[in-house]
Order: C-alpha cells, then sequence, then structure tokens
C-alpha cells in the first residue's frame, strides 16, 4: 500500500519558511526521521563518485548526515583538532554560500566509527541548529551563517567512552534535543528564535543512547516520542511531560524510531542477552584491574557522584547490587537481545500492556541502522549486508536474511524514495533496491570512500557525505 | 641544521623575549658532527613540548644561566671542558652520560655520548627519562611539566653492542613494500631507541643490483616474487588505500621495465643507506651469494633450478664442483656488484641457502675445514647425526642437508674470501664479512670454520620459542673468539598473518646471550603490528641487564597510558597473543603464511583440528583486554590501542573465516550444495568484515600490504568457489 504521511507534509509545510518549490530533508533522516523523500521524481539509480556527480566538495572529516533546507545543504566537519565547520552550499551548483569555523577546544574522547563531528543539525528555513558536544546548541542564520543565538549544554559523559552524537529537531517554534548519556540524561526543547529554554525534561532512568526524537500524531495528539533505555516514552510538546510509557525496549538504543500514522516501529540489537545488564558491561569493560569490583579510579570524575550514591558500605568500591543502584535505575534493568516492534501512539501512563501491536525477537536488527518502514513494509539491514523485511501491520516476515550483495558493516540507515530504497554502507558502496516485496538489487555504487552518514533526498538529488567528501548525484549531472 | 644557531648578540634578545616560559640554553660544540646537531635539534623540540620551554640552541656557553643544556662530549663541545675539566668519564665508542652540574653560576645538565651516535642516544634517554616513549611509528609525550635538569648521573653502555634492524626482506607484508620515505620515518624512531645497525636483506631477483657475467645480463628485476596486487573498488578494506588501483611500492609505481626497476631499487636502498649513515647507524646488506635470476643457467654449466617460492633462482647443483673457477667468478662479479652499487655500506652479510642442495661434495669440502679446525675436529658423519636428531625445524633428512650444504658453501666462501680484492671497494678499503645461519652443528668450531675477522649471524630457528627450547645451541657458540649475533625472530613469515608477540620468550633470549657474550641481535619480522613491546624491550634490555620483558611493558605502557592497571590488562593481552603465537607455531607453523593458496589450502573435508578453539579463544581474549584498556586510557594512548584491539578483531573474524571454509568443505562433500554455499557466505563475510577492520586502522605500508595480500590470496579465490558452488547448484 502506497501512503503519504499526513504528517510529514504538514511538518514540510511548517518549515518551509522562504523556499517554496524546494524539497527539504531538514533534519536526520529527513522529515521526522522516516528517512523517505515523498517529492523527489527521477532519483538516479547507477551512480558514483564519478558518475552522475552533480558536484561534490572535499569537507573533511565528518560522520553527520547532511540535510537539506530551502535550496540549500548543510553539512559539518573537523576542520582541524578544535576547530568545528559548518558549511552552507547552494544545493542545485554546489557553490558555498558560507561556512563557519567554530573553536571547539579540546575534544572529548570518542569511539570509532563515532567522530567528533557527528550529530546531524536541524534546520527551519531561517536557522540552521548545530549541536557540538563542547559548544552545546547553536542557531545560525540560514542566510549569513550568523549566529542567531547559542544555548549551553552540559558535555555529555558515557561509562564506555562512545561520544556524544544526539541530533537536534524542529518541532513548530521549538527546537528539540535529547541527551541520553549516562550521567545526566535530560530532554530539552528550546524557543527556535531566541534560545531560550522552554522546558527541560530529566530522563533519570536512561542510559546512553542516541535516538532522535519523532513526532507522533494519535489520538487526537502530537507526542514526541523517544527511545532510550528499555522504554519507548511520549511527551507532551507543550510542556515535556511524560505522557506515556512502554516498557518493551532494550539496554542500549542507538537506532530512532520510525512512525507512520499513529504507530512507532523500534527495531534494536543490543549486546548480549536479555539478563545482561549494564552492570555485566562495566564489569566487562571497566573493571581495568579485573578484580570483580568497581574502584572509583576506574571512573571519569563527573561520575563519582554516581559512584558515592551506589557505594551503600562506603568500601570505596561496587560490587553486584551496588553498580546498578550506582548506574542503572532499578525501575529500568533492561537487557540485551534483538526486537522489533509496532507500538500505537497515542497512549496514557503505562502502555507495555496495552500498546503493543506486535514485537518479534529476531536477529536481524542492526545495532546502529533504523528501520525504514514504507510501503507497508519494515526493513532492516545489518553488518554483513543481511536485511528483512516484516509486514507492518502484522510482523510477519515478507523475507529474511537475504544479502543486498554488500558485505560490511552498516551505520548509515537506509532512505527511501521514488520507488527505490538506498542503503549505504560503510565499505563506501550505496546500494539500490527497488521496493517491493522482494530482495531485488538495482545497483551497488561506488561512493569511493568510508561511509557512516546517512544519505540525504531532495529536489530529485541524492547527497551523501562520505568520511571526508559531499557528492550531489543527480540524473541532471553530466 | 646550523643555520638554526643562535649567535650571541641574537641570544640575549631571545632571552628578553619569553614571557615567562622557562629559559633553557642548549650548547652544542662548534666543531660538532651533523648527527650531533642532529641531537641537539632534537633535544630542543622535545624541550618545547615537554616543558612549554623558551629553549635557544648556541655554539658558546653563556655566563650565567640555570638551565643549561651541554649537548656532546668534551672533544667536540668547549662548554662541556669547561664544566667537567678532567673529570670526564672513560666511555667506550657507545657510552654517552647524563650528567646534571652545578658549577656556580651555571646550571645544567650535560648531554653526551663518546661518539655522535651516543650522544644521539644520550639526548633520546633524556627524553625517556621525561617520560617520552618512543614506538616504531610515533612518540607519545606526557603531559607537560616542570623543568627540573638536577639529579640526573647516569652513565650508560651497551650490553649488547649490536642492535641489528632488519629491512627490505620479501613479501607484501614487509618492508619490501615500505617507500624511502617510511623507512626513513621508522629508521629515526629506531635511532631513538638505540638501534645502531640496519641491515638490508635482498633477493637475487629483486631490482637492487645490477650484473652480466659472460655475456649473460642480469634480466630480474622483481618486487613481491614478481606477484602484482590490485586494489579493486569492491576490494574489501579498499578505504586504506588513496585510490583505486593497484597497490604498489610508491618508490616503484610505473616502472615497467628491467632497468627501470633497477635504477628505482638502487635510489631506495641507497636511500636507506644515506638515511641511516645520517643517523649514525652501520649498515650492511644481505645477500645469497650462491643463487641467481634464473637467466644465469646460460653462464655456468651445472648451475640448477634451486628450491623457493615461484623458483625464481639456480644455484650451484651437484655437477659443479666447488673448485669449478667460473662459479667463483660470477659469484665475485656478484659480490662485486653490491660493493659498487653501494660503496658506503659497512657490511656483506653472506647468507647460506635456506634450501642447500650444493651438498653432494660435503666430504671434500669437510676435509678443507677439518684441516682450517685442526685437532678436535668433529667426523662429517658425526656432525649429519647431530644434524639429523636435534630438534630444530632443520633436523632429520632437512637437518642432513643443511650441514652438508653448509659445509660445501663455507669451504667455497672461504677460497673465494681468501682473494682481499673480491669485497674491496673503489678507494682500497674493504667491506666487512659476516656470515649468516652457519649449521648449529657447526656452533662449537665456529671461529675455525670461517675466515679471520669474520662475524657470524646465527639462526638457529624459525620462531623465538624454538630458539628457547634450544637455548642450549646458544652456549655451544664462542661468542669471545667470534663477533656472534642472533636473529630474533620478532614475528615469523610462517605464522604469517596473525597477530604474533614474542616478548617473553626475548626477555629469556636477551638474557642468555647478553650472559653469553654475544655481540648483539639482528631482528627478523615482516609487519610492525605488534611488535611495539618486544622493540622498546629489545631497546631497553640492550642496555641494562635489570630489564625484563615485565617492566618493560610497564615502562612503556603505565606510562602512555597512566594506569597501572591498564598496563596489567595490556600484559594479560599481549600474553595471550604470545601463547597464540606459540600455539600456531607447535600446532601448523604455516598456518597463515601469506602466499596463493594460504586460504583455500583449509577448504578440506576434514573436521577442525582443536587447537582452533583455543586459538580463538587467546585472541578473543586479547581482543577483549585490548578493548577493556583503550576506554580509561590516558588519550594520547588510545589510538594506540584501539589499533591493537582491531587486530584481535580482524585476527577472529579471519578465524571464523577459515572455521566456516573447513565447514564448507565438509558439507560439499557430504553432497551438501546448498549447505557448502551457506558456509561460504558466511566464510566471505568473516573474511570481508576482517579485512574491513584492518582497513580501519591500517596504518603504515605492511598494514596496506597485507589487505592487498588478503584481498588476493584469500577473498578472490574464496568468492570464486562460491560462484563455482552457485554454478554447480
Amino acid at each position: 500500500m502506497r501512503f503519504r504521511s499526513i504528517y510529514g507534509t504538514a511538518i514540510f509545510l511548517a518549515t518551509c519558511v522562504g523556499s517554496i518549490g524546494a524539497e527539504d530533508w531538514p533534519q536526520f533522516r529527513g522529515h521526522n526521521a522516516a528517512g523517505i523523500s515523498r517529492e523527489s521524481k527521477n532519483l538516479p539509480v547507477e551512480f558514483s563518485h564519478e558518475e552522475k556527480v552533480l558536484w561534490s566538495l572535499e569537507l573533511g572529516e565528518g560522520i553527520a548526515c547532511p540535510i537539506v533546507t530551502g535550496g540549500k545543504v548543510i553539512s559539518t566537519t573537523m576542520i582541524d583538532d578544535q576547530t568545528f565547520g559548518v558549511f552552507c552550499l547552494e544545493a542545485a551548483t554546489g557553490k558555498e554560500l558560507w561556512r563557519r569555523e567554530l573553536d571547539t577546544g579540546a575534544t572529548p574522547a570518542i569511539m570509532p566509527p563515532n567522530a567528533q563531528a557527528s550529530s546531524t543539525p536541524a534546520a527551519d528555513g531561517e536557522r540552521v541548529y548545530v549541536y557540538f558536544s563542547t559548544l552545546g546548541m547553536l542557531a545560525l542564520d540560514l542566510a549569513s551563517g550568523e549566529t542567531a543565538w547559542k544555548h549551553e549544554i552540559p558535555e555529555p559523559f558515557y561509562l564506555l567512552g562512545w561520544g556524544a552524537a544526539h541530533s537536534p529537531i524542529v518541532y513548530k517554534d521549538l527546537v528539540i534535543f535529547n541527551q541520553d548519556d549516562d550521567l545526566t540524561p535530560f530532554m530539552i526543547a528550546l524557543d527556535r528564535r531566541t534560545g531560550k529554554l522552554r522546558w527541560r525534561t530529566p530522563r533519570p532512568e536512561m542510559l546512553a543512547g542516541y535516538a532522535v526524537p519523532v513526532i507522533c500524531k494519535a489520538n487526537g495528539r502530537e507526542d514526541i516520542v523517544i527511545a532510550g533505555s528499555g522504554k519507548l516514552k511520549g511527551y507532551d510538546p507543550a510542556n515535556g511531560k511524560q505522557l506515556w510509557t512502554c516498557n518493551t525496549l532494550l539496554r542500549t538504543i542507538m537506532t530512532s524510531p520510525a512512525v507512520v500514522d499513529d504507530l512507532i516501529y523500534v527495531s534494536v540489537q543490543s549486546y548480549g542477552d536479555t539478563d545482561r545488564v549494564l552492570k555485566y558491561a562495566l564489569l566487562q569493560w571497566k573493571d581495568t584491574n579485573q578484580d570483580g569490583k568497581l574502584g572509583k579510579d576506574e571512573f571519569e570524575k563527573p561520575f563519582w557522584a554516581k559512584f558515592d550514591k551506589g557505594d551503600v558500605n562506603k568500601d570505596g568500591f561496587l560490587v553486584e547490587g551496588e553498580i546498578d543502584a550506582a548506574f542503572q535505575a532499578p525501575t529500568n534493568m533492561a537487557g540485551g537481545g534483538n526486537i522489533i516492534q509496532a507500538i500505537r501512539g497515542g497512549g496514557t501512563g503505562d502502555v507495555t500492556k496495552t500498546h503493543v501491536v506486535w514485537n518479534i525477537e529476531n536477529t536481524s536488527p542492526s545495532n546502529i541502522a533504523s528501520p525504514l518502514v514504507d510501503d507497508g513494509r519494515v526493513f532492516v539491514v545489518k553488518k554483513g549486508g543481511i536485511s528483512a523485511s516484516f509486514d507492518a501491520k502484522t510482523g510477519n516476515e515478507v523475507w529474511s536474511k537475504k544479502r543486498i550483495r554488500n558485505f560490511g558493516n552498516y551505520y548509515a540507515s537506509p532512505i527511501a524514495g521514488d520507488g527505490k530504497v538506498y542503503v549505504m554502507g560503510e565499505n563506501g558502496f550505496l546500494v539500490v533496491l527497488r521496493q517491493g516485496p522482494k530482495v531485488e538489487v538495482l545497483a551497488k555504487n561506488d561512493m569511493g570512500d568510508s561511509c557512516v552518514a546517512t544519505p540525504a533526498i531532495a529536489d530529485g538529488r541524492i547527497f551523501v557525505r562520505t568520511l571526508k567528501t559531499l557528492y550531489c548525484f543527480s540524473e541532471d549531472a553530466k | 641544521m646550523r643555520s638554526l644557531l643562535i649567535t650571541s648578540f641574537l641570544y640575549v634578545a631571545l632571552l628578553g623575549s619569553t614571557n615567562g616560559a622557562e629559559q633553557v640554553t642548549v650548547v652544542v660544540g662548534q666543531g660538532a658532527t651533523d648527527l650531533e646537531h642532529l641531537a641537539a635539534q632534537e633535544l630542543v623540540s622535545q624541550f618545547k613540548q615537554l616543558f612549554d620551554a623558551n629553549v635557544v640552541l648556541t655554539d658558546f656557553l653563556p655566563d650565567k644561566h640555570q638551565n643549561l643544556v651541554l649537548v656532546g662530549g668534551p672533544q667536540k663541545n668547549k662548554a662541556v671542558r669547561e664544566v667537567v675539566g678532567d673529570s670526564w668519564p672513560k666511555l667506550s665508542d657507545q657510552g654517552f652520560i647524563l650528567r646534571s652540574f652545578d658549577a656556580g653560576d651555571r646550571r645544567g645538565v650535560i648531554v653526551a655520548g663518546d661518539s655522535p651516535a651516543a650522544t644521539y642516544w644520550a639526548v633520546s634517554e633524556l627524553g625517556h627519562r621525561f617520560g617520552i616513549r618512543y614506538l616504531l611509528r610515533e612518540d607519545i609525550y606526557p603531559d607537560q611539566q616542570p623543568l627540573k635538569l638536577s639529579g640526573f648521573d647516569e652513565l650508560m653502555e651497551p650490553e649488547l653492542k649490536t642492535r641489528t634492524w632488519r629491512t627490505i626482506n620479501d613479501f607484501v607484508i614487509g618492508p619490501e613494500s615500505w617507500g624511502v620515505a617510511d623507512q626513513k620515518k621508522l629508521l629515526r624512531q629506531l635511532a631513538k631507541m638505540k638501534f645502531n645497525s640496519v641491515m638490508l636483506s635482498v633477493y637475487p631477483w629483486q631490482p637492487f643490483v645490477d650484473y652480466e657475467f659472460r655475456g649473460v645480463k642480469k634480466q630480474t628485476g622483481m618486487l613481491w616474487y614478481g606477484e602484482r596486487f590490485p586494489i579493486e573498488a569492491g576490494s574489501p578494506g579498499r578505504t586504506a588505500f588513496a585510490a583505486s588501483g593497484e597497490f604498489t611500492n610508491p618508490d616503484f609505481a610505473g616502472k615497467q621495465t628491467y632497468e627501470e626497476m633497477t635504477a628505482a631499487g638502487i635510489k631506495h636502498a641507497r636511500g636507506i643507506i644515506d638515511e641511516a649513515k645520517r643517523l649514525g647507524m652501520s649498515v650492511g646488506i644481505s645477500i645469497s651469494p650462491l643463487e641467481f635470476p634464473r637467466e644465469f643457467i646460460k653462464a655456468v654449466p651445472g648451475l640448477e633450478n634451486a628450491r623457493g617460492l615461484k623458483d625464481l633462482t639456480v644455484a650451484p647443483g651437484a655437477k659443479l664442483r666447488p673448485d669449478d673457477p667460473v662459479i667463483k667468478e660470477l659469484v665475485a662479479t656478484k659480490l662485486r656488484a653490491y660493493v659498487e652499487t653501494y660503496p658506503k655500506v659497512d657490511r656483506i652479510y653472506l647468507t647460506l641457502p635456506e634450501f642447500p642442495e650444493w651438498e653432494q661434495h660435503a666430504a671434500a669440502s669437510w676435509k678443507q675445514l677439518s684441516n682450517r679446525i685442526g685437532d678436535g675436529a668433529a667426523t662429517l658423519e658425526s656432525l649429519i647425526k647431530t644434524a639429523r636428531n636435534r630438534s630444530l625445524i632443520a633436523s632429520g633428512d632437512r637437518g642432513e642437508h643443511a650441514i652438508k650444504g653448509n659445509v660445501v658453501t663455507l669451504a667455497f666462501l672461504n677460497e673465494l674470501l681468501a682473494d682481499s680484492t673480491v669485497l674491496q671497494r673503489a678507494d682500497g678499503s674493504r667491506v666487512d664479512v659476516t656470515i649468516t645461519s652457519i649449521d648449529p652443528a657447526l656452533y662449537p668450531v665456529l671461529d675455525r670454520v670461517i675466515l679471520p675477522a669474520t662475524s657470524t649471524l646465527n639462526f638457529i630457528d624459525y620462531t623465538a620459542r624454538r630458539i628457547v627450547e634450544n637455548k642450549d645451541l646458544l652456549a655451544s657458540v664462542p661468542a669471545n673468539k667470534v663477533r656472534s649475533q642472533l636473529i630474533t625472530t620478532l614475528a615469523d613469515d610462517n605464522v604469517g598473518i596473525l597477530s604474533q608477540s614474542t616478548t617473553r620468550s626475548m626477555n629469556v633470549l636477551v638474557d642468555q646471550i647478553r650472559e653469553l657474550g654475544w655481540d648483539g641481535f639482528s631482528t627478523r619480522y615482516w609487519m610492525l603490528t605488534e611488535l611495539d613491546p618486544t622493540v622498546h624491550y629489545l631497546s631497553r634490555a640492550a642496555w641494562d641487564p635489570t630489564v625484563t620483558a615485565r617492566n618493560s611493558h610497564d615502562d612503556l605502557f603505565v606510562t602512555i597510558t597512566g594506569e597501572q592497571s591498564i598496563a596489567d590488562r595490556l600484559w594479560l593481552g599481549f600474553g595471550e597473543i604470545e601463547a597464540a603465537t606459540e600455539l600456531t607455531d607447535k600446532n601448523n607453523i604455516g598456518f597463515a603464511f601469506p602466499v596463493e593458496g594460504m586460504l583455500m589450502k583449509h577448504y578440506q573435508g576434514q573436521p577442525a583440528p582443536e587447537w582452533w578453539e583455543k586459538l580463538n579463544e587467546h585472541y578473543t581474549q586479547a581482543m577483549i583486554e585490548f578493548y577493556r584498556s583503550h576506554g580509561p586510557a590516558d588519550p594520547r594512548s588510545q589510538a594506540f590501542l584501539f589499533y591493537y584491539a582491531k587486530r584481535s578483531e580482524y585476527v577472529l573474524e579471519y578465524l571464523g573465516c577459515v572455521t566456516a571454509v573447513r565447514a564448507a568443505a565438509i558439507a560439499k562433500q557430504d553432497g551438501d550444495i546448498d549447505g557448502a554455499i551457506e558456509q561460504l557466505e558466511t566464510a566471505i563475510e568473516s573474511l570481508y568484515n576482517a579485512i574491513d577492520t584492518l582497513g580501519d586502522v591500517a596504518q603504515d605500508p605492511s598494514d596496506r600490504g597485507l589487505i592487498a595480500t588478503l584481498n588476493a590470496y584469500a577473498y578472490r579465490p574464496l568468492v570464486a568457489e562460491y560462484e563455482r558452488m552457485l554454478d554447480a547448484q
């Protein structure tokens, strides 16, 4: 069944200030993080870093997704160790309209494939909202690149050293930013014009995770929905108050949900079995001297307050239950596993037993690449180029464990447009599939370099951000 | 370099513009050599990074100064003479001192050796004392710290006088793939680790020399046994390469003809030699004197095809007598060509053949050698018995071939080298000679089977573990009578492409050769990969008998990671790698030898051997320890630790591939085509992941050479078999 997301269109119309006629891809994975272009036609199938290149620009190292707003492309990069670059280019030509070079100071440690320039900006046709771990949130004027406002955000900390990679979204007059780290997870809403804080909602039950917030329209409401450790939660955009929680997720959430109508689809792979709560990961990786207990010196200083809270007997070590008490909320002892779920939005309170439409335990999901829900199917792809597809209504398997003829890792999420699915492999090959009930590889396109970022689609063009270069592909390319 | 020296006028001006930073004056002698200037410049650079100091380099001694660093000995540096007077200690040409002084208005430290090279090492040692750690690819600096030049009173002399680094060698995974630019970077790191000798190990088919004999001109000049390594768009790991195309040594890129290759090869080798010389190292070239490219079969009747990879050479056969003047003339021609091409080398290493076939004349040759040995010479039969019964790889029939071939070749070389003009340079001086790989059965009479003033480089067996098992042989070398170095295999090409470590075994061997009075060691390896802890151990233990594998490990890793507990984890991690190395060596030394067929030789319908599981466990545990260490480590060392973790991850994927290949063969044998295809898919995926993982962290040409090797010898043949099976389906 082909359908058109009414909500997606509404967002599109609401955010197209000054960009009549141009299709936008205004945030991570486009409208509402769905990864779907509705307007683009005649998207290229066979192309490469040397073929059908409308333009390209070597930007330097970065893994954030490009976004498109009002005929302009925004992409970020690390110009050097302590300089964060934001580039604004004309989408049709690649002409540089402006660039900002921002001094980041010393950057925190980060675990590859994550990188410093990893947060995808969001835009509303007037401003671009960019986040960087040491800078906080900045609004840059889309026309000039000048800083419109800056909002300080506490630097995130990760027990396992993954590093920041959270991306903002724009909803109506708000810039919403969720920062699930291991220290002080929270969500904030900023006034998109002034940067002033509208509300701040702590998420104390959460561990580090990277899901981008999505909007779900259901039951006469528009809720902010965030997938986090163990729980999918809905919030009221007006005040950030929690409306509902569905406690069916796993410990580590790096994928973002996809919303179709009133259903929220989540696919997750979290390391270990269902009993593997955070404690075991910490004992495996943080107990550097392997004495079976965690010493304070095995944690970064910002975690010491949490450590002290967990160290009930005050012996200077965390053991067993103390580890749980310090870092994982007793109300949310989620473990590992593999799941794909469809959860109905619009609930109230604990909807765990009432709103799960279907839930399958299946080894298909990736831990990082998000699901693509379109045309009545949920499509997932993981390491090795192994794909699976499920009926969006029932969760029934359409196909399972089919290879898309490209091995390697998959960190980028699949996207779709013009009846095709684009799957970007970390090895630099972008596989094009025909959208349909079976796997049909149309092309395997060489981007010439490693790629972690999810591509963007707008106005019949595909924007691919490899590790070092931004490409624009189009059938119009000579 | 010298132009950076500051005159007294400028000196005063510079001292007045320091913005509160510590002021340090480095004084180098007016008669200092280039290497001493280089040492001083290195010291200036280190002090700026270590102390954020304002460092001025001069060649005169300022009147009043509290932070003086005097570089170079009193012969070259008048400032040192002024400060120490007659109290300069007695040093060997390798000895050096780090000595603080307080002479009233002048205070500081003397950093000086009895030779320019020793002064360079003194500078690097001072950096080490301040917390710099020299690795094979980089230096890791500590946090900036307060300047403190007092308290030094060190006199260092080497325990092992010759510390040789081998290079060029063979295989695409080896330094044969390194261009001069990369070689120079590595040599500079080695100089800081006080290596004082470089050996260019070259082979007859390589393009490093040109000669002609009786109308036959050398026409073979190739790298990597003539193999080529395309990197296609779809090649896994290709992101480690600047562009698709072909993996090449950059110094040979685009060279097609023999003449072009040879010109490039000579330029390449001279580049290495010049840099090593600049850094105060002695340089030798190692050749196999009795092997020649195949075109020379026409030059000397009696030459025959020799055994070896790709059968690229000819060597004397049974019909050729050792006293045949023509073969003697050919060998002399070849040696002269090397000496003429590389007059700057100090030494020629003459390697006895790995697979000796010139053995038919052993009895007559032994008679000659016996005459040299004199009283007490063993019989050839007893030598053969010893060689057959020992526990080296060269035992049994191979042991017999080895001793017989050795005897014939040694007798031949003694005759040849008696002519002093063979290794004479144009200026009349003579290149030194080292005989390599003399059979251990001859060790007790080593000093008498070679010519006077000849030294030896001794290969006992392929792996460090095997030498440890036969360490008694070390004691049979008369090290007090003949200068002897031990070939220390840091990573063996037979164990091949797996992660390897040998530090613990190396500890045993170094202790042994030090006690026995050996001259030193010469490394053997192909990739740098996991070598840093071992090389660090060698660099420290060669100067200090109290250094052990463990305390040198801590000296390296506590310093760069900031935590003893991390060093403890890494000790376990490298222990697992060493256990895996030994397990492979014991069970199937050629398990991952990097040649054609390296993967598909495992495509056999037999159950996987049990030791594979244990091997998997070792590498899994190593990976866990490396990742565990990576997280809390000081950021400066994180990339370094991440490399190890990813390398272990790569090995695990590779082992997964080998296991799946075996399972596929069993399924195929059972007629289960679908099952075989499924296993081959698993194998391809694992191999892809293995190579891709390497691509994520590839740092040097050997790392990229490994990716090229795996694509050529593993990935493509595996995919080809998969496609054949699909067709069969």
